[in-house]
């Protein structure tokens, strides 16, 4: 099918063929009524998305003053000592497993886990109701990981003990 | 010899080349960014006449990050402060009689021994000399703790 | 509007503008392949990709919130020193002698926990969606070594203030890594270059967080975008697009 001629259609060149069917599996092309052009549609909706986050970003910022603590000090270790929020949870873990489980082997595991995710979970399947087993094992993890983040987060205080955000607050951003 | 043809013997000389390349960016990165390890703090520190520790308590010795400990008497232990389960600094809570670490409550007795929490270890401790009739302390010689379950002999 | 169609019609705007007018689809289309932002979009996307439920726009969040971050982190550069005897002084500084210099620190800090949140919601949204399954399988190991990254960026720049908060979290997070079987204490000794948390650790942190981090992290999210948009029209046979979701 090489042209040598390159076609001319209007004044655009025709620069390439593309296989109809993607070359991986047995995927398709959705049909042609199905589709909408990029720009304007897509386009204008992420450039509304980014404006609202950035509204956000700066009411957020004109509201809440960043956390600055006294300067570092080696010889006096805060207490409860906390590590920022998105590591809560492992700081949890730390507190009940050896650092080796804990530390290591734990979000190793999950960082293989995900990138495991798509070659384990082989079932063709968008529709929720014939993917259950991926969908409760996911949610498991993630309520999971959301509970002992909280928990890192809020409900410890001095030596790491249990207590109650509303009566305690030791949360740290 | 003669059954390498030229066509293969090039694509093969341009991947070993490219992995020699980064193996040499690897080691040189490696070498680079290795720090030259010198004590981080003074590595020999003079203290006190062992009979002036005292027998209750522990007496704190900042410029070494560790305590004195004296164990019954004559003998005087020198225990490093930080902790050995993820390095904070462990405080000596008198109420209790024993440290305890603010980051995953690792629990240690006087003597730096292994109570309870997610420290796989009772506390570490420093080479000690006594030089003139006063300790000094090897900050750089560092023993770890006994094992939980164990005391430090 | 007649002043913009002006200047896209005068030499210099068709220099730069290749396709001056974006009326017809085939000259939109064109676009696309003529400004380099725009080629990393698909030219046509699936009906359902408008819609908010699909992707939440969970994705181009994380990238608007990373966009505030240059900015802002840039702004900062122009004040701090990455030395223990300046750090925490400059942040102080920053935030009372700076103008807007506090409102930019807050902006930078705030972004960050955003980026992390909006990427772990993105995430979540994509397995729901079952989108990493074939042939996106790629972009879902891309998308991992992307929450890496901002992971990293995160704890990285948490460490700059050199206040207690700072100093402790990088003192216990560098120690779990001395627990990695056999390499171990090398990795620790690398991280904090030397054997505390100390000036090396502090200037070490300074170019990961502003430097390597951030250019990898550009360099893999360009590498994402490209693969959405090569994989945005592919659809299952099992189920045909809109079905899903
Ligand atoms: C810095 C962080 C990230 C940025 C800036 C980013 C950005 C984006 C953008 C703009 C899209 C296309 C539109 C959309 O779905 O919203 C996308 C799609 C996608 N992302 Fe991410 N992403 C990030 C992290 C991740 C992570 C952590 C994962 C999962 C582990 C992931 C997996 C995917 C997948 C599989 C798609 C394709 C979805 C589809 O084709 O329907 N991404 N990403
Ligand atoms: S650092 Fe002391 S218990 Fe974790």
């Amino acid at each position: 099918m090489l042209d040598n001629n390159p076609r001319i259609i209007g004044d655009q060149r025709l620069l390439g063929v593309v296989p109809g069917k993607p070359g991986v599996g047995d995927r398709q092309e959705p049909a042609a009524e199905d589709k909408v052009m990029v720009f304007p549609h897509l386009l204008i909706r992420h450039a509304v998305a980014v404006l609202f986050v950035l509204l956000v970003v700066m009411l957020i910022a004109l509201f809440f003053n960043a956390p600055l603590r006294e300067l570092a000090n080696p010889m006096v270790t805060p207490n409860p000592e906390k590590a920022p929020w998105y590591f809560a949870a492992l700081q949890e873990l730390l507190a009940h497993f050896h650092p080796l489980v804990a530390g290591v082997l734990v979000p190793g595991a999950i960082i293989m886990g995900l990138v495991a995710l798509p070659y384990v979970d082989r079932n063709p399947s968008l529709d929720p109701r014939k993917r259950q087993i991926a969908r409760a094992a996911f949610t498991v993890f993630m309520v999971l990981w959301i509970a002992l983040t909280l928990i890192g987060f809020m409900f410890r205080g001095e030596n790491w003990s249990w207590v109650w955000p509303w009566e305690e607050w030791h949360g740290e951003l | 010899m003669s059954e390498i043809s030229r066509r293969s013997f090039l694509s093969a000389a341009w991947k070993v080349g490219f992995g020699l390349m980064a193996a040499a960016g690897a080691v040189t990165t490696l070498g680079l960014l290795k720090p030259q390890l010198a004590a981080g703090f003074a590595a020999i520190v003079r203290t006190i006449a062992p009979n002036e520790v005292p027998e209750a308590g522990v007496l704190e010795v900042p410029e070494a990050r560790g305590y004195l400990v004296n164990v019954d008497g004559e003998e005087v232990l020198a225990l490093s402060e930080t902790c050995p389960h993820l390095g904070c600094r462990v405080p000596f809570i008198d109420e209790n009689n024993r440290f305890e670490c603010p980051c995953h409550g690792s629990k240690f007795t006087r003597e730096g021994d292994y109570v309870e929490g997610p420290a796989p270890r009772g506390m570490d401790a420093y080479a000690t000399e006594i030089v003139d009739g006063v300790i000094e302390i090897h900050t750089t010689e560092v023993t770890p703790g006994p094992p939980p379950g164990t005391e430090r002999t | 509007m007649k002043t913009i169609e002006r200047v896209r019609n005068s030499t210099i705007g068709r220099s730069f503008f290749r396709t001056p007018n974006r009326v017809t689809e085939r000259d939109r289309a064109a676009g696309h392949w003529s400004n380099f932002l725009l080629h990393l979009y698909p030219v046509k996307v699936r009906k359902i990709e408008l819609t908010f439920k699909y992707t939440a726009f969970l994705g181009v969040a994380s990238i608007a919130l990373f966009g505030s971050l240059l900015v802002s982190g840039i702004f900062l550069m122009f004040f701090y020193v990455p030395s223990p005897a300046n750090a925490y002084g400059d942040i102080q500084a920053i935030q009372t002698e700076v103008i807007f210099g506090q409102y930019l620190r807050n902006v930078h800090r705030w972004s960050a926990h955003l980026m992390v949140l909006a990427v772990a919601a993105h995430m979540a949204r994509v397995f729901y969606r079952g989108a990493y399954k074939p042939p996106k399988e790629v972009n879902w190991v891309i998308g991992v070594v992307l929450l890496v990254l901002t992971l990293l960026l995160s704890f990285t720049g948490y460490l700059l203030p050199w206040d207690q908060l700072a100093y402790w979290a990088v003192t216990v997070g560098t120690a779990m890594a001395a627990y990695v079987p056999l390499i171990g204490d090398q990795v620790q000794q690398l991280l904090l270059g030397g054997s505390t948390v100390g000036s090396a650790t502090l200037l070490r942190f300074y170019v990961l967080h502003v430097a390597v981090l951030p250019v990898a992290l550009i360099a893999v999210v360009t590498a994402h975008i490209w693969r959405w948009r090569k994989d945005s029209m592919l659809t299952m046979d099992a189920d045909p697009g809109g079905a899903d979701a």
